[in-house]
């Protein structure tokens, strides 16, 4: 199920009040900030139900005052952009944008963990499977390079790389050789 | 009785959209009908709950134009009919209703008992105090917790992720409540959704009016309302009164009824002054 990285070991009283986002676990598209984000968002869950991918869950209890806030934690389920859920937020914490506005955080490759950095093999996942190929990842001698300016953050790349911290493919990684960094 | 049943169809069909719906949209990516009782879409016609919206603008301190457009009919709706969410369409009055009624075999009276009354102005203390606790954490957190919109939640999270949240407990807690201490304990005294739309219908136009010169004071009205309010000495002109018409149905002398007050019976301000 949702057994996302987050809200992981103890968390202090001040977790209560912490944001939850964290690298690989974002905010859906449209986002205003962490700031507002608490107080605009009326956790009436529609983005989650309207989700076609299930990428979107509500946070529990244990969020504090973020409990009943979405999330996505792009390493289960990464946001594909269909762009349903900023349509439907009724208070405008998703802001209707279009898709390639997005900025849900920024793609970050791990160059100590990329095999193809390290120079052990030849892969471009993140790079054939981003849906702003050329744009937001392109490669540079081979090698997957993320432009900022136009990665929307979607974790699409996250969730396929299929290099982790506990090695190629591990069941339980924390995170893979490239990660979804919040903007702000 | 026949306001009851109407109102009994009406609660119904209101449950089931927020109970079918979501297997709609889950299997079948329906999505015509989305949410439920905190913010609901029918196709383009979008439904903010009050309260969730007036907090929302209150703690961002920003104003989103599409939420003030759904927050319209329900306060429409409030200050002409007064609280008639609550107890035409909120599921907690649904499910109260539904615990009423598998009760009722076990009880031999006609009225259930009220074992805890409390003064009737705690439900303006709930509004306040939930603006101002939200106000001091930050976040809308108690319509997190607020039962109507709670209901509406557990079911999509049923559905969507197989699991329930633990905060159900809070719908347990309150239909408790109202089976073993209280009826509607919660609506009467501590919803504070209940509390803005009554604040809103205080100067409603739809009324319970008593025929004084028929009523032969009997006193099964005042039985009969699950506010605990006392149509028979005028209570059913409060703001606390959420026009269920259950009185009017229980009067064996129809004294009771509905009326609609035209701008001239009206009392001397408008509703709009009032908000």
């Amino acid at each position: 199920m949702s057994e996302a990285p987050i809200n992981s070991g103890r968390r202090h009283f001040l977790g209560l009040f912490r944001s939850p986002v964290h690298e690989n676990v974002l905010r859906p598209p449209g986002a205003v900030g962490e700031d507002l984000f608490a107080s605009k968002c009326i956790r009436c869950g529609r983005c989650v139900e309207v989700c076609p991918y299930k990428s979107i869950f509500p946070l529990d209890v244990h969020s504090g005052i973020w409990a009943g806030t979405p999330i996505i934690a792009v390493m289960t389920i990464p946001c594909y952009l269909c762009m349903k859920c900023v349509e439907v937020c009724p208070t405008g914490t998703l802001r209707p944008i279009q898709q390639d506005e997005v900025r849900m955080g920024l793609a970050v490759v791990d160059r100590y963990l990329c095999v193809t950095w390290r120079g052990e093999a030849l892969c471009r996942t993140c790079y054939n499977i981003c849906p702003f190929k050329d744009k937001a990842i392109r490669l540079d001698e081979l090698r997957p390079v993320v432009d900022p300016k136009h990665c929307t953050g979607c974790g699409i790349c996250v969730h396929a790389c299929p290099m982790t911290d506990k090695g190629l493919g591990a069941s339980n990684p924390t995170k893979k050789a490239i990660n979804c960094l919040p903007r702000s | 009785m026949k306001w009851s049943f109407l109102r009994r169809v009406t609660l119904s069909v209101s449950f089931l959209v927020i109970l079918v719906n979501p297997f709609l949209n889950f299997y079948l990516h329906f999505n015509f009908i989305q949410g439920w009782y905190q913010s609901l879409g029918i196709g383009n016609l979008w439904i903010v709950s009050p309260l969730e919206g007036l907090e929302s603008i209150l703690l961002s301190k920003t104003i989103y134009g599409p939420l003030l457009i759904g927050m319209l009919l329900p306060i429409i709706l409030a200050l002409l009919l007064g609280r008639v969410f609550c107890s035409w369409i909120c599921p907690i009055s649904f499910l109260s209703e539904l615990l009423d009624t598998l009760k009722r075999p076990f009880t031999k009276r006609r009225f259930f008992k009220d074992l805890l009354r409390l003064p009737k102005w705690l439900i303006w203390w709930a509004l306040i105090g939930d603006i101002l606790l939200a106000l001091i954490v930050g976040a809308p957190f108690f319509v997190f917790l607020s039962p109507p919109g709670l209901v509406g939640r557990e079911i999509m999270m049923a559905v969507f992720l197989h699991t329930l949240a633990i905060e159900g407990i809070v719908v347990i807690v309150v239909l408790g409540l109202h089976l073993l201490v209280t009826r509607r304990f919660f609506c009467r005294y501590f919803c504070p959704l209940g509390g803005l739309l009554a604040l809103l219908g205080s100067k409603r136009r739809l009324q319970v009016v008593l025929d004084r010169e028929r009523c032969v004071a009997c006193g099964l009205c005042n039985k009969a309302c699950p506010m605990g309010l006392r149509p028979q000495d005028g209570e059913a002109a409060l703001p606390f009164c959420w026009n269920c018409g259950e009185c009017v149905d229980h009067c064996p002398e129809s004294c009771l009824s509905y009326k609609w007050s035209g701008a001239d019976q009206v009392a001397v301000h408008s509703p709009e002054e009032n908000l």
